[in-house]
């Protein structure tokens, strides 16, 4: 045996390549720039609104001054308060429902393989962005206007607001549906009508219920700042406590809001789960509810196959644990719905009486006006609006950077950090802006800084969930290789898992950026900077041709920042 | 021909786009027959068997099926046409997430009016009818199960309950057992000529291997390249013409090579007296003719390949 003393040393390539010039596509270089662009603005903006340490001890310490001001925090009577709890949820979900089914015929002529025609497309397309891009307040605004005080008004904004994001959730899943189905009933000689009922809807449900649920999710948080407009409910109290300085009732109702959020999350996960799932095996309401059948109910044998009254006996079909759970399940939606319409108690002579001065109301908001301000005064406010949500898209994705990728399986060091960075992120996620916002502008006064802060906190449970899960997605391939190189472990992550995420951050930021822009209108209206002060003045003024310039404003920018976004996606697909 | 044939299509050119699937096919069918369409992918099968009942339009030429011209039909008139043709899929086509009954009850749709959402949306009637037709496919006892939890061959029964509750009078198969295992789709045609037979269908059939489709069905049609080459009844097939049809379906030489070996192998391992090589040899010309015309310096093709068995 020859023992191999030194290892051949592999030769670098004997003459110098030359590298190839690398010629990228010009638009990929210019969405790269604005890329760049938009990021050194972002940085400009959050030292603009002047985050600074020494200012965060000192609002710190006014903090603990205002508490100890506050006192204990205090709640309404319990009856009452159980009442405006109902009273909040049902018209949150009533709001939803409303949008659930508006979304349906919008998402059917939306999406590409069930659409009428490229007409009707734009038409769809087109009601989705517009009830995307008009906040909810400015809709309860004006249907506070139009009808009497009670549900309505808040139910149609947020149905009539959420019909955009649910429509749009809805064509996407149309279009991604296996085709097979529908083209089988077709030619069974269905009609369009039974091929959209039989061979699509089946597919789509449960990704609707998700959709339906997640934004369920999100009005809710969303229907404090509708109390602000005159919308009842816990945001009205809320708003009316803070307006008469009653801090500590204020505080309480918050405290109250938060935990509904954080109960509204656990219960819509623990449905999505269950319906995704296939077996009931956890110790939730509705599987115990459903084992809870199907002890005194076991599931007949099947019938015999080839025996005569085979057919007659397969008529009846057996209470198998499936069944009892889709029964179960299905019964108790049926019955919370029916409670929330109940509850919410709507006045539907409103919508005879309507007619009568909806031409008045529709003449005071047309045509746009600017009333007594300046024109640059309102631009320079929305100006002020972008850079809070740059702003806070940019701290957010820094800070969710570190916490998604800890939460992320193959990034987080072991089982327990990954568990906690996940927990902190559903606390996170459970926090509604809006009551962090009217907390910190309580404790640290009107302002940008607040606004900034606490669009930045709430979008750290948001982008870090969904860096977290694309990070997770990525392929394991790649990862492996450089591990077994002897690579370390930040140097995977630099080398394999970012750059493979990478495509699905940039889609992330985007949507966050989109998502804080509307947000961003709205804190205004609690005192956290830019246009939305103005609107809510507007309002509160009666000055509704300033209203639709303001909104008419905040439209073309959300429209101009949903088209970037379509163009990034494009350039980077 | 005396009576008029159940389907008729004449001179039927199809383009999609640039690509031409269709090259003036005509076609005609008379009651009872099972008839197979025979040729590999791409060879226009499915582009043809979709025209049958107007899921395609012909670019140019008529097709006429149960005495109704497809072109000019539409809307309710064209759907009462297709739930007179029961359509069976390669990948079966069944909603996953519906029930194997209720997937059944979709076949019925043409004959109600209106969207259905849920078994409870159709009467006991039909109910009780579609069980018959799963019983009929051995499945009755899976009717309340998700489509999804069945095997292939089990989602392909269900596909054909749910093409006999429209009770048709022609059967359209497109390749119903190529995404199969062998044992499923023997009994998978098995049962369809079974059928067939019971209720005196008329079949079409799309089928890519010579072998299935000369013992299944009455009548071959061979398609290459959007174009009837071959048009032939199965009974009283001599060898030669066998080797003829493999001849004439294969697109490349590669192909024409491949069966060649196979039936290479059976012939030796068989009787082994045949003059194979010469009738492949033919066959192999022919396929290189109709390919490049003008270039038929490929008689070598065949003794390439002999050598290892000879």
């Amino acid at each position: 045996m020859v023992l191999i003393t030194e290892r051949p040393v592999l030769d670098a390539a004997p003459e110098p390549v030359a590298l190839p010039y690398r010629r990228l596509p010009p638009e990929r270089v210019a969405a790269t720039l604005t890329i760049v662009a938009l990021l050194v603005v972002s940085i400009v903006s959050l030292v603009d609104v002047n985050i600074s340490i020494p200012s965060m001890l000192d609002s710190w310490s006014n903090a603990v001054r205002f508490f100890d001001r506050v006192g204990v925090v205090s709640f309404p009577p319990l009856d009452e308060l159980l009442y405006l709890t109902a009273f909040t949820v049902s018209l949150v979900l009533c709001g939803t429902l409303l949008a659930a089914v508006l979304s349906v015929p919008v998402a059917y002529i939306s999406a590409a393989n069930t659409t009428p025609g490229p007409l009707w497309r734009g038409v769809g397309r087109f009601v989705g962005v517009f009830t995307r891009a008009i906040p909810d307040v400015v809709l309860a605004m004006v249907f506070v206007l139009m009808f009497s005080l009670g549900s309505l008004p808040g139910i149609l904004a947020i149905g009539i607001h959420s019909v955009g994001m649910i429509s749009k959730m809805f064509a996407d899943a149309i279009e991604q549906v296996d085709d097979g189905p529908r083209l089988a009933i077709r030619a069974a000689g269905g009609s369009k009508l039974q091929e959209f009922s039989s061979g699509v809807l089946p597919q789509v449900l449960p990704s609707w219920v998700a959709t339906v649920l997640h934004r369920n999710d999100i009005n809710l948080r969303g229907s404090v700042i509708l109390g602000y407009v005159g919308v009842a409910g816990l945001g009205a109290e809320m708003a009316h406590a803070f307006k008469s300085l009653d801090y500590s009732l204020g505080l309480g109702i918050a405290i109250v809001v938060f935990a509904l959020c954080v109960a509204m999350e656990i219960v819509s996960s623990a449905v999505r789960t269950s319906m995704l799932g296939t077996r009931p095996t956890g110790g939730r309401l509705g599987d115990r509810l459903v084992r809870l059948a199907l002890a005194n109910r076991q599931p007949p044998t099947t019938a015999p196959v080839g025996s005569g009254d085979a057919v007659e006996n397969a008529l009846r079909r057996p209470w198998t644990r499936e069944r009892v759970r889709t029964v179960v399940w299905g019964w108790t939606a049926v019955a919370v719905i029916i409670g929330s319409v109940l509850i919410c108690d709507i006045s539907w002579g409103d919508f005879l009486t309507l007619w009568s001065y909806l031409p008045s109301i529709a003449a005071s908001f047309w045509p746009p006006s600017f009333g007594n301000y300046d024109a640059a005064i309102l631009v320079s406010a929305m100006l002020e609006t972008i850079a809070i949500a740059l702003a806070a898209t940019v701290l957010t994705l820094i800070v969710s950077m570190v916490i998604g990728s800890l939460a992320a399986r193959n990034i987080a060091p072991n089982g327990r950090v990954r568990g906690a960075m996940r927990l902190l992120l559903v606390c996170i996620r459970g926090v509604p802006e809006i009551i962090l916002a009217i907390v910190l502008i309580v404790v640290t006064g009107l302002g940008t800084q607040a606004g900034t802060l606490a669009l930045a906190f709430g979008g750290i449970g948001l982008l870090g969930k969904l860096i977290a899960d694309s990070f997770e997605e990525v392929k394991p391939g790649p990862e492996r290789a450089l591990t077994a190189a002897g690579a370390t472990r930040i140097q995977v992550y630099a080398g394999a898992t970012v750059p493979q995420g990478m495509k699905a951050l940039l889609g992330h930021s985007f949507y966050l950026l989109d998502t804080n822009i509307r947000a961003a209108t709205i804190l205004g209206i609690v005192g956290g900077g830019g246009v939305g002060y103005y609107l809510l003045n507007a309002g509160q003024g009666s000055k509704y041709d300033l209203v639709t310039s303001i909104v008419l404003l905040i439209f073309v920018t959300v429209l101009l920042v949903e088209g970037l976004a379509m163009w990034m996606r494009r350039v980077f697909r | 021909m005396t009576s008029t044939p159940l389907i008729r299509v004449d001179g039927v050119t199809k383009k999609f786009g640039t690509t031409t699937a269709l090259r003036n096919v005509a076609l005609s069918v008379e009651q009872g027959e099972v008839v197979v369409l025979l040729g590999l992918s791409g060879s226009g099968k499915s582009t043809l068997l979709r025209h049958l009942n107007g899921l395609e339009l012909p670019t140019r030429g008529r097709v006429s099926v149960l005495g109704e011209e497809v072109s000019n039909l539409s809307g309710r008139r064209l759907r009462a046409l297709r739930s007179r043709v029961g359509f069976v899929f390669q990948s079966f086509e069944l909603v996953p997430s519906l029930t194997v009954l209720e997937n059944v009850l979709t076949g019925a749709l043409a004959t109600i009016r209106g969207p259905r959402f849920g078994l409870w949306g159709y009467s006991t009637a039909l109910k009780r009818t579609a069980l018959g037709h799963l019983d009929r496919v051995g499945l009755a006892h899976l009717a309340y199960q998700r489509s999804d939890t069945l095997s292939g061959g089990q989602q392909q029964r269900v596909a054909i309950a749910r093409a006999l509750i429209q009770n048709p009078e022609i059967l359209l198969a497109d390749e119903p057992v190529a995404s199969l295992d062998p044992e499923s789709s023997d009994s998978i045609m098995a049962l369809l000529r079974e059928i067939a037979a019971d209720a005196g269908l008329t079949v079409v059939c799309s089928l890519h291997q010579v072998d299935l489709a000369l013992s299944w069905g009455d009548r071959i049609v061979g398609l290459r390249h959007g174009e009837v080459v071959l048009d032939t009844p199965t009974a009283d097939l001599s060898k030669a013409e066998v080797m003829e049809i493999y001849g004439r379906v294969a697109t490349s030489t590669r192909e024409l090579e491949a069966i060649a070996t196979e039936l290479t192998v059976a012939e030796v391992l068989g009787d082994g007296e045949t003059d194979v090589y010469e009738i492949l040899a033919d066959a192999l010309d022919d396929t290189i003719v109709g390919a490049a015309p003008g270039n038929s310096a490929d008689a070598d093709y065949a003794p390439r390949n002999s050598p290892q068995w000879s």
